[in-house]
């Protein structure tokens, strides 16, 4: 991270107003991603990963929610800046795939034309040109016969299929950072590869810089350079992917490696769900969110949030006042 | 695709086939002898025997019927025996110019209510929304033949704008810009109504539309907010706007049949009104024949409109 | 479940019912005035809305003819008021028709599925294809001489289809609710089901319906009485003392906007409150 950072989040916090209150679903969220470097970023549902992508593309509805602190895409201020500056940077400087293949695509609109349409708009791309290039895109991302799918619509591919598309819709004006939103939840698990494998291949030929998220360790194990984990909201610990994976101080990322069907070693066939539930937003109290959940706890934890600790050599980083030591690991 | 198609059509048919049952036993609901009420003044015997072999009613009702079909299907729908003409020309003569009125009218209503249905959708409960959906609310409450006649109070009358009033209609071909001044009126009464009906509709799944995932999937791609709303979230939601056109059909029918009769606008509803005043039952039965049937042709092309604007139905 | 997903801040607590707020007890109050100046019109201090003053030939309102006269010196309030009589009869009646037959098909088709439900949505659905409105002319023009009678069973059974296909909806989204279900299991007969369970849920759907409905009635007998196709003057009502008005409308005014006022006023209460009462009900509807 020596050079200018792509993406530079800071303090960035995203409260909703909601009918029981204030609901804090991101808070003072900071991170920076290089260009080419790919950062993980984990979470159980509902941590805030998908309110903090949103919140980095500036997509996030204005209405009854407070956003604080900055985002810098590129340089570009993108907390509180107009649609109309925000239309500049996306797809050309910064793309999101969307959680779910089956509602980001429009019904009603062949897909090929959900592909050429930003490349007409955004590229000022001719009609021919910019159909010719959505075909390749297509092939690209390894549709079989690209030129037939084009009008196709999208009931009529499968959701593997459909991720596809919405990755080559997302890459039709060659981003240069990628946020991919738990790009393979909704898919079975062979295919929840190749879009993986498809996406990494991507990511080099391209040369993008990527966040990728997920609830998944296994997910990110082998396809990101460095990782944060979030819990309600926060960043709880955060380094280098491999890292985190061998030196985890968080019991939080040990409960999630615990979890993980991949991570886990696989003798084990009954994996150990994290107890508890995730924390309710709105009546966080002053401790570590983790608390209630965590077998490490003690008095402090329960009244005082342990903040995140300044990193080590390594750019390491975590939020725990009893962090796991080696010999607890 | 093909066989939602064939499926409809034969469901249409079924349709038609009820709808001809019900026009052909409407002679049957007259009171007493219905070749004497048919005949009304022209009662003379040979009349009399013309009208029998006509319609065979000497003959068991489902024979009169299978007559009756034949006839209608060759295009002869009887000679009125008030108007001495007969009743195919009659109807041939009219239908023109509801549609003419029906065109007109809609092409107002659209252009109003789709523009003004993105303005509120844009802002749902927004001050301008709120002012559309209280005037929308309100227009919903006045029915059309009120419109009508404060329309010609006000603009024909008080106003003294001429080739407004009653009977100004002249034929497209003989003076269209006075053609088109005698159906402003009746066009904007009929406008109206389904001005608020598609308002209403569209507006209100414009906004469901426009929370959808693909939205903002759209918005991500750094494409205009006036193109989303035009080609991401108009299209989605146009289906339930062809829907409740094609369900609007009926009520449009029978305001024109009230604003035709006002401004004496030889449409087939002034001609239907004019032939129940004379008795002229066969003209009538024609004319609910044509009428009914069209309705339903109707309704069945926009069903196949809004399978291509969106491929979702058909599939299932 | 959904518990557990508000808990999280997943769901957004449902707010307490939109409340109905003034204008729908302004609404409801002119109606119930309505109705009652339309009950007791015989009773009330009103001239004989048949009389003809030929003194007082196209006045205006004036303390003895509060709304003026028309252009035979007839009365024109106590004609509104009178003439409010066929507007209600036909408007309840053709509705009480429509529902009486309409809505117990609707939930016992639902309830039931089946067999039955195929045969009776599929009759229901051709009748529903016709244009009821030419049906409704249809009939009327040919079944004479009309009467109050004949409008109210003509419209009445025109508008069994649409009660039909709103009340099966309707009971379709609530029979399948676990409360329902939870009901069968635990034996309850199919009649106290659909009179315990059902009848209760689905009432605030069909009530708001039945308004909304009676004003579009409401609506058909002005169009067909103005048509000349209601009952026959000199009896009034709305429709046809606003279609005598035309011949005389540029000397008389008054004689139009009197009875389009009361008519459209009628219709607006009625409108807003069935629309009040589905707003107000739906979110019960979620709560459930
Ligand atoms: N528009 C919203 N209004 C209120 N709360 C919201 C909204 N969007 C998300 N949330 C809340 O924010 C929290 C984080 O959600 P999300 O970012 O979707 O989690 P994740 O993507 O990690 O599963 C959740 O508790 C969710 O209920
Ligand atoms: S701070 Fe305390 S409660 Fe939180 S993770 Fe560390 S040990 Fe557990
Ligand atoms: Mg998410």
């Amino acid at each position: 991270m020596s050079e200018v950072p792509l993406l530079e989040v800071r303090e960035l916090s995203v409260t909703f107003e909601t009918a029981g209150g204030p609901l804090p679903a991101v808070s003072g969220v900071s991170f920076t991603v290089g260009p080419n470097e790919t950062l993980g970023i984990v979470g159980e549902s509902g941590s805030g990963k998908t309110v903090l992508a949103r919140s980095i593309m500036g997509l996030q509805p204005r209405a009854r929610v407070t956003t604080t602190g900055s985002v810098r895409l590129n340089g570009s201020e993108t907390v509180g800046a107009s649609e109309t500056e925000l239309r500049r940077l996306w797809s050309t400087e910064v793309a999101m795939i969307f959680q779910d293949p089956m509602t980001a695509l429009n019904p009603v609109m062949r897909v090929g034309k959900q592909i050429d349409e930003t490349l007409r708009v955004r590229l000022g791309m001719s009609r021919p040109a910019a159909k010719a290039r959505a075909i390749e895109l297509l092939e690209m991302v390894g549709i079989p016969s690209p030129a037939q799918r084009y009008n196709a619509y999208p009931g009529q591919l499968s959701g593997g299929m459909r991720q596809r598309v919405v990755i080559a819709a997302a890459l039709a004006c060659t981003p240069k950072l990628l946020l991919a939103d738990e790009p393979t939840t909704g898919l079975d698990v062979t295919i929840q590869a190749q879009i993986l494998n498809l996406l990494d291949d991507l990511k080099d030929r391209l040369h993008m810089s990527v966040v990728l998220i997920t609830h998944d360790l296994g997910v990110v194990a082998t396809r990101t350079s460095h990782l944060a984990v979030m819990y309600a909201g926060r960043i709880v610990e955060f380094g280098a992917t491999r890292d985190v994976f061998a030196h985890h101080r968080m019991p939080y990322t040990r409960a999630l490696l615990e979890s993980s069907p991949r991570v886990a070693n696989p003798s084990h066939t009954r994996l150990a769900a994290i107890p508890g539930r995730p924390p309710n937003l709105l009546t966080l109290g002053e401790g570590c969110a983790f608390a209630p959940r965590c077998a490490y706890a003690n008095d402090r934890c329960h009244v005082e949030r342990p903040p995140l600790s300044a990193p080590d050599a390594a750019g390491h980083s975590f939020a725990c006042w009893n962090p796991l030591s080696e010999e607890s690991r | 695709m093909l066989r939602y198609v064939v499926r409809r059509l034969v469901m249409l048919l079924g349709i038609v086939v009820v709808i001809s049952i019900g026009s052909f036993y409407l002679i049957h609901l007259l009171p007493g002898d219905p070749a004497a009420v048919i005949l009304g003044t022209g009662d003379t015997p040979a009349n009399r025997a013309i009208l029998y072999k006509q319609l065979g009613l000497d003959r068991p009702m489902v024979v009169q019927y299978f007559i009756w079909l034949r006839n209608i299907l060759h295009g002869n729908f009887g000679i009125s025996f008030i108007s001495q003409t007969s009743v195919a020309s009659t109807i041939r003569a009219a239908l023109p110019i509801d549609l003419e009125l029906i065109a007109l009218s809609q092409i107002l209503a659209f252009a109003a209510a789709i523009p003004l249905a993105m303005r509120s959708a844009r802002k749902p409960d927004g001050i301008v929304d709120r002012i559309l959906g209280a005037g929308s609310f309100t227009l919903l409450s006045i029915p059309p033949f009120i419109i009508i006649v404060l329309l010609v109070l006000v603009i024909s009358i008080k106003l003294g704008i001429s080739n407004t009033g009653p009977s100004s209609y002249v034929s497209f071909g003989t003076d269209w810009i006075v053609n088109l001044e005698s159906l402003t009126l009746p066009a904007f009464t009929l406008a109206i109504g389904s001005f608020v009906l598609y308002y209403r509709v569209l507006r209100s799944d414009l906004i469901a539309t426009l929370q959808e995932e693909f939205i903002t999937v759209a918005r991500s791609k750094g494409i205009s907010r006036r193109r989303i709303m035009w080609r991401h979230a108009f299209r989605p939601s146009s289906v339930a706007l062809l829907g409740s056109a094609g369900v609007n059909i009926g009520g449009l029918l029978a305001s024109g049949f009230v604003v035709e009769y006002l401004l004496a606008i030889p449409g087939l509803g002034y001609t239907l009104i004019a032939a129940i005043n004379a008795s002229d039952y066969l003209l009538v039965q024609g004319i609910v024949l044509v009428v009914s049937v069209g309705v339903v042709v109707i309704n069945f092309l926009f069903d196949f409109v809004i399978n291509i604007v969106d491929p979702r139905i058909s599939r299932e | 479940m959904s518990e557990s997903l508000n808990e999280l801040g997943v769901l957004e607590r449902p707010e307490a019912s939109t409340p109905l707020g003034w204008l729908f007890w302004v609404c409801v109050g002119w109606l119930t005035l309505n109705v009652l100046a339309a009950i007791f019109a015989n009773v009330l201090p009103l001239v004989d809305p048949l009389y003809q003053n030929y003194n007082v030939v196209n006045a205006g309102p004036s303390l003895h003819h509060l709304l003026g006269t028309d252009d035979l010196g007839r009365d024109i309030f106590s004609r509104i008021v009178f003439g409010s009589r066929v507007s209600i009869a036909v408007g309840v009646g053709a509705m009480l028709i429509g529902f009486g037959i309409g809505a117990p098909l609707g939930m016992l088709a639902a309830y039931r599925r089946g067999r039955f439900d195929t045969i009776v949505t599929t009759v229901m659905y051709v009748f529903l294809a016709f244009p009821a409105i030419v049906a409704v002319i249809a009939v009327l023009s040919f079944w004479t001489p009309r009467s109050l009678l004949k409008i109210i069973l003509v419209i009445g059974l025109a508008s069994v289809p649409l009660v039909y296909r709103v009340i099966r909806t309707a009971t379709m989204a609530i029979a399948t609710k676990d409360f329902v279900i939870a009901a069968k299991v635990q034996g309850a007969t199919d009649r106290r089901i659909l009179i315990k369970e059902l009848l209760p849920n689905i009432a605030p759907i069909g009530v708001s319906f039945l308004l909304i409905g009676i004003a579009t009635v409401v609506t058909l007998e002005g169009a067909l009485a103005f048509l000349g196709l209601s009952v026959n003057p000199p009896t009034p009502s709305w429709g046809n003392m606003i279609n005598e008005s035309r011949t005389v409308m540029s000397q008389n005014p008054w004689l139009v906007l009197f009875p389009s006022l009361a008519l459209c006023l009628f219709l607006l209460c009625l409108n807003f409150i069935g629309d009040r009462l589905r707003s107000h009900f739906d979110v019960t509807e979620v709560k459930l």
